[in-house]
């Protein structure tokens, strides 16, 4: 009896980590067939338009200010942040049609990019005082330079690495956990959400899947837009990150500071579920 | 009947003294100032394990402005408050640390 005890307590000792640490691929194959069971009839490309890609009534209303985009403005004031500051000669091929492959993992520092993360790295290294400049993580001009090479990217497929390496594992099991963890005075997840309320109401707005959600950022948002503050073309602009802080608030939870490495590891593990999905930046959202 | 009314009067704002503390503390700076400590205390380890709640250093804040204005009950109060919610964050950091997906 004492051995079959020690038995069962050792194989579920062996089992408890071999629950949680399932690999990336898993991890992705499991996390989309939960949304085409959810959304049944959704391709999978549909999910790069957010609520608007299960919401036929609200689809109507997002083509239609698709006529008319109010992120052109802004995308045109990136173009020109771009090449003002000469960011093109940091990056693979100038810069142009690359965000699909971010956040990445570098293998020789062990740390994760971010697509914003480089840019700010560039301002400094091309001598751009950003603080003189006012060019932060989360709006503005730094939204408006990642929402063009967003606008560059368009259509082509995301396509995140998570190398075999502890290193990067590491990151990605980090945002993995803070994905499905529980936080704030709400006590909520951003998988409650986006996953299990996904679809759902939340007050007047429709909770979005998280499968597609990366593809549209930087966004530009109703929201924001209204909000106002600095150059009304970049008003409406914000990255993933910035977004990060406002779900975290929202769920009343201290937000993280943006490119730091809680937010960077969530959206490194946010990004990789959306691989194969094109990119939509800048996108509208609610 | 005249007799009556100055009475029931003044009965009324004696009670209403009373309700109201009358401007009288029963805690002292003393019990909030460490009340504010213990909730900072607890809040910082909140904040160790990235789970600190949005509205708790505002709490604090009140609860140290309530002590600067000599409202030493309300500045316990809320200082108690506080120290909930990150004793609070801090249960929620060990139930959820080895969260992953429910389906």
């Amino acid at each position: 009896m004492k051995k079959l005890v020690i038995t069962t307590v050792i194989a579920l000792m062996g089992l408890a980590p071999a629950m949680t640490m399932a690999s990336p691929q898993e991890d992705l194959k499991k996390f989309r067939s939960y949304y085409f069971k959810k959304f049944p009839g959704v391709k999978l490309q549909r999910y790069a338009d957010g609520i608007y890609g299960i919401n036929e009534g609200r689809r109507i209303e997002w083509e239609a200010m698709e006529e008319f985009p109010p992120y052109e403005p802004g995308v045109e004031i990136g173009k020109e942040l771009f090449e003002k500051y000469n960011i093109g000669k940091c990056f693979k091929n100038g810069g142009i049609g690359i965000r699909q492959n971010y956040p990445w993992f570098n293998k020789k520092t062990g740390k994760v990019h971010t697509l914003e993360g480089d840019i700010m790295s560039c301002l400094k290294k091309n001598g751009v005082d950003t603080k003189k400049a006012k060019i932060g993580f989360k709006k503005g001009k730094m939204a408006a330079i990642s929402a063009y090479m967003g606008y560059t990217s368009r259509g082509k497929k995301l396509n995140v690495v998570v190398p075999n390496d502890e290193r990067a594992l590491k990151i990605y099991n980090r945002g993995k956990r803070h994905f499905y963890a529980k936080r704030g005075q709400l006590n909520m997840s951003c998988a409650d959400c986006h996953m299990y309320y996904a679809g759902m109401m939340a007050r007047g707005n429709v909770l979005s899947p998280a499968l597609g959600h990366v593809t549209g950022f930087p966004v530009y948002r109703k929201k924001w837009e209204f909000k106002g503050g600095g150059n009304p073309a970049l008003a409406g602009f914000g990255t993933i990150q910035r977004r990060y802080g406002g779900c975290n608030k929202q769920v009343r939870a201290k937000p993280f500071k943006a490119q730091k490495a809680e937010y960077t590891a969530l959206e490194y593990f946010h990004t990789y579920m959306s691989n194969g999905i094109k990119v939509n930046a800048p996108s509208i959202r609610q | 009947m005249r007799k009556i009314i100055p009475f029931a009067i003044a009965a009324a704002f004696a009670l209403g003294a009373c309700a109201s503390g009358g401007g009288s503390s029963e805690a002292n700076k003393g019990d909030a100032s460490s009340a504010i400590t213990a909730a900072e205390h607890e809040k910082k380890r909140a904040k160790g394990k990235g789970y600190e709640w949005r509205d708790t250093g505002k709490i604090i804040k009140k609860a140290k402005k309530a002590m600067k204005a000599g409202d030493y009950d309300k500045a316990v109060k809320l200082a108690n408050k506080a120290k909930r919610q990150s004793t609070n964050a801090l249960a929620q950091y060990e139930q959820q640390k080895n969260a992953g997906p429910n389906y």
